[in-house]
């Protein structure tokens, strides 16, 4: 009997997990945009002082620089989230129900699809937090390995504005290029 | 066979002259040399004098000049770019260095320094000479210098800082709700 419950509660959470799709709620929206616009941000203060960028004569170049990898590292947590949410959903599901379980016990007036839902309520906001928080964390700092790797190794020798938009664009780039290809 | 004569003949008659002046006077080689392998805007370049006396007899009253760097382009750190020796003796050198610091960047031509001394106790006349010149170099202004080779240790530990929150914040909620979730499953499998 329950294997057959946790069959069913798979399908429908699936079909829940699918409504979600990959349309976050502005919260998390919010909360990723915020998030990749720090990150965007901070490459600014490497080629600032370390590259030597006159700050006000490049800062067109900057402003730009920061909004297209904002956008791009944005896509990028999507994407991550959404595939790691599906993960961690199923790898959650027998912790998430056991402690609903376990919480719910005493309660005898509850109906079995009323906990059922509780699990699956539950199941879902883990899943969501843990792929929101992961995904921000692995997307930041791959974001930050490639744009280094770009712009001290590879393009080192370049103009430093050059470097900048390069390194900046390559990194968001590559980033948003791999959220995708992890399907 | 009368060319080969000739040519010994010119070569005889120039060694004896030399021969002769050597063995009385002093003669006075300069080297000057810049020292720095990174000619840099506002940081210190050492330019080195080397005298040699290769004559036969003391140079006196040695003194060497060099007009060569502008106050506009450079600042005088330490030392003179005017000295004077009152006696060199023969077979002898001695070693001058003056730090300056260029104050703009660009090509400069580093051009000779000039030399004057008596050749011998008698005479009245100063002889005049030049320094070797080192040619043009190039001055990297002080941005470009620190680009490549300043280690910007201070820059990078506030880059540490800065990227901190961003990765740590997220890894510490992720790794707090995996560590809650996976604890019980682990109890379970035991």
């Amino acid at each position: 009997m329950a294997g057959g419950n946790k069959n069913k509660l798979s399908r429908e959470e699936e079909l829940l997990l699918q409504d979600f799709s990959r349309n976050v709620s502005t919260k998390s929206s919010a909360l990723f945009y915020g998030n990749a616009l720090i990150v965007s941000a901070i490459p600014m203060w490497l080629f600032w002082r370390i590259h030597q960028i006159d700050l006000y004569q490049s800062a067109v170049f900057f402003i730009v620089g920061t909004i297209v990898s904002t956008y791009l590292v944005a896509m990028a947590y999507k994407n991550t989230k959404f595939i790691l949410k599906h993960k961690v959903a199923l790898k959650r599901e027998d912790a998430v129900a056991h402690e609903v379980m376990k919480k719910l016990a005493d309660d005898k007036k509850m109906t079995k699809k009323e906990k059922d839902e509780r699990i699956l309520w539950k199941k879902n906001e883990v899943a969501d937090y843990e792929a929101t928080t992961f995904s921000i964390f692995y997307n930041n700092a791959l974001y930050l390995v490639l744009l280094i790797v770009a712009s001290f190794y590879i393009l080192k020798n370049l103009n430093p504005t050059f470097n900048y938009v390069a390194s900046v664009g390559a990194a968001a780039g590559l980033l948003a290029l791999f959220s995708t290809s992890n399907n | 066979m009368k060319l080969w004569i000739a040519a010994l003949l010119l070569a005889f008659a120039c060694y004896i002259p030399t021969g002769a002046e050597e063995e009385s006077e002093a003669r006075l080689l300069v080297a000057k040399n810049i020292l720095n392998q990174y000619l840099v805007e506002g940081k210190d370049l050492t330019v080195e004098y080397r005298i040699y006396n290769v004559g036969r007899s003391s140079a006196l009253d040695v003194r060497l000049k060099d007009d060569s760097f502008p106050d506009a382009d450079f600042e005088s750190v330490r030392g003179n770019l005017r000295v004077s020796w009152d006696r060199l003796a023969p077979n002898s050198n001695v070693t001058h260095a003056v730090i300056l610091r260029p104050l703009k960047s660009g090509y400069f031509n580093f051009t000779s320094a000039e030399i004057s001394y008596r050749t011998t106790e008698e005479s009245t006349e100063r002889q005049t000479g030049y320094s070797s010149s080192p040619g043009e170099g190039g001055i990297v202004p002080l941005k470009e210098f620190d680009r490549r080779f300043s280690p910007h240790v201070l820059d990078w530990l506030v880059f540490a800082i800065m990227t901190l929150p961003s990765l740590g914040i997220p890894f510490l909620l992720w790794y707090s709700s995996k560590s809650k979730y996976d604890m019980p499953k682990a109890k379970k499998g035991n």
